[in-house]
């Protein structure tokens, strides 16, 4: 799994965001390294969408701007529960292998 | 709607002839998505584009260095607009090229395509019948249903029956490994190596070797076996086990009573050889032909099977000529075994459909409607 797409689930795993709240929210998980642009991020749904991991919620409109909301999907929390899964393997053995104390990081 | 009427004179940050340059521009290159994700996505898109433009345009700097931090964004922004466009248009690409690939050959008539697709799972188990048939074991199977202690099973084969003994099971793994085309590429080998132009006019060559070739193009121009069992019912799947079991065990194997002397054929015992035999014979084959002509799909499927059933005709009219009269090959009750009358018909009949199709397809397209109507597809029923 690509880091946006990571982002973008970590993102939606706390409830059901709009496009300006998902790049914030990923800016804010990031500490600031990644900022998402509207480019990139609605490429990234795009795909999400036809794999069945975000789906579309409510639409609103706030100062005259449209406010589509998406969520993620039991299929999207899989997939990122099993990359949280993967990644923290991973973590395990580096932090062992580096000597860090107790495995962990 | 543009979102620079709606928001004229109000505080966002982005003063408003800034915006409307934006916005155009903004607008001029989300002409680079397809269509359905503009449709879908630009006035979201254009929404949050200014969201975190004016959130730029908050961030306190000296005037050069605030100008730098927008414009820089800005450009940003565009070029993400053109990487993102580019993303999608690859992605669409290739999910089409892999859609090309998957269903490149494969009928378009959903209709033929289904009953291809049935085709796929009946024909490798004939094949796999008649393969086991140069053992004996459908024929021991068939004798111990019927009492008749001729029949035992073989290990013994000749070379000619090598390409089928070894080519059908080759075909059947590889099509319950879902590997079509492999299949069909074993199907083709299994009915070149069993030498249908040798000049030896045996129907239960033309029928292997007719059933390899309709596995083949079954294999090779439909979705696979997959789609065809979804398609069978559990009656249509049990009619068509009795069918090869008793194709396997009375027919397959029948080159032991035609080219044996009369007395061989007498020998065998009324169960296998006699009447009853044959009248069992016709029965399934009218109980499947009925059961197929109930829906469209099935009626494909019988008009696809009837490609190799058609010499097993000329066999099945010279064991009743046989049982008839008595003598082995039916005397001159019965009609004689040569390779036009064995591969002529079903050569004719495929010419037909492939013909008719051809034609169907022409038509619906001159009159521009589809080929065969959308819908719910039938099952197999037989």
């Amino acid at each position: 799994m690509q880091e946006p797409t990571f982002l973008i689930l970590t993102a939606l795993a706390a409830g059901a965001q709009h496009g300006y709240g998902i790049m914030s929210d990923v800016t804010r998980i990031s500490d600031g390294r990644v900022r998402l642009r509207a480019g990139t991020l609605y490429a990234a749904l795009d795909r999400l969408k036809a794999d069945g991991m975000v789906s579309s919620d409510k639409e609103e409109v706030v100062d005259g701007r449209l406010r589509r909301y998406y969520r993620i999907t039991d299929e999207g929390t899989a997939a990122l529960a099993a990359e949280v899964r993967r990644i923290r393997a991973n973590a395990a053995v580096a932090a062992s292998r580096l000597g860090l104390a107790g495995g962990t990081v | 709607m543009t979102w620079t009427a709606e928001l004229e004179g109000r505080s966002g940050g982005v003063p408003a002839g800034r915006r409307v340059r934006m916005e155009r521009r903004y607008r001029r290159l989300l002409t680079l998505y397809p269509r359905a994700h503009r449709r879908e996505h630009a006035e979201e898109m254009i929404g949050v584009l200014f969201a975190a433009a004016e959130a730029d345009a908050r961030i306190r700097a000296p005037k050069p260095v605030a100008w730098a931090l927008r414009t820089g964004q800005h450009v940003a922004d565009c070029a993400d607009l053109v990487a993102g466009a580019a993303r999608i248009r690859g992605r669409m690409l290739g999910q089409r090229v892999r859609q090309a690939i998957r269903s490149s050959w494969i009928v378009r008539d959903p209709r033929w395509s289904d009953a291809l697709a049935v085709i796929s799972v009946i024909a490798p188990l004939l094949l796999l019948v008649a393969a086991l048939a140069e053992f004996h074991l459908p024929q021991a199977v068939a004798s111990s249903l019927t009492g008749d202690p001729h029949w035992r099973p073989t290990a013994t084969l000749g070379l000619s029956d090598l390409p089928l003994a070894a080519g059908a099971p080759a075909v059947a793994v590889l099509a319950l490994l879902r590997l079509r085309r492999l299949a069909g590429l074993a199907a083709i080998a299994a009915a070149i190596g069993q030498g249908p132009l040798t000049g030896y006019a045996s129907p239960v060559v033309a029928f292997t070797v007719l059933l390899a070739c309709t596995a083949a193009a079954a294999l090779l121009l439909s979705p696979g076996p997959g789609r065809g069992l979804a398609l069978l019912t559990r009656g249509g799947a049990a009619l068509i086990g009795a069918g090869a079991l008793i194709l396997g065990g009375f027919s397959v194997g029948g080159d032991v009573w035609l080219a044996s002397p009369g007395g061989f054929t007498k020998g065998l015992g009324s169960e296998v050889t006699g009447l009853p035999g044959d009248l069992l014979i016709a029965t399934v084959l009218v109980a499947v032909a009925v059961g197929c002509l109930r829906a469209p799909v099935s009626r494909r499927v019988l008009a696809l099977l009837a490609i190799p059933v058609i010499p097993y005709a000329v066999l099945w009219q010279e064991k009743l000529a046989s049982d008839l009269f008595g003598q082995a090959g039916g005397a001159s009750a019965s009609i004689p075994s040569s390779l036009p009358l064995l591969y002529l018909p079903p050569l004719l009949l495929a010419g037909v459909i492939i013909a008719g199709t051809w034609v169907a397809r022409r038509r619906a397209i001159r009159q521009g409607t589809p080929a065969s109507p959308a819908g719910p597809r039938s099952a197999v029923s037989a």
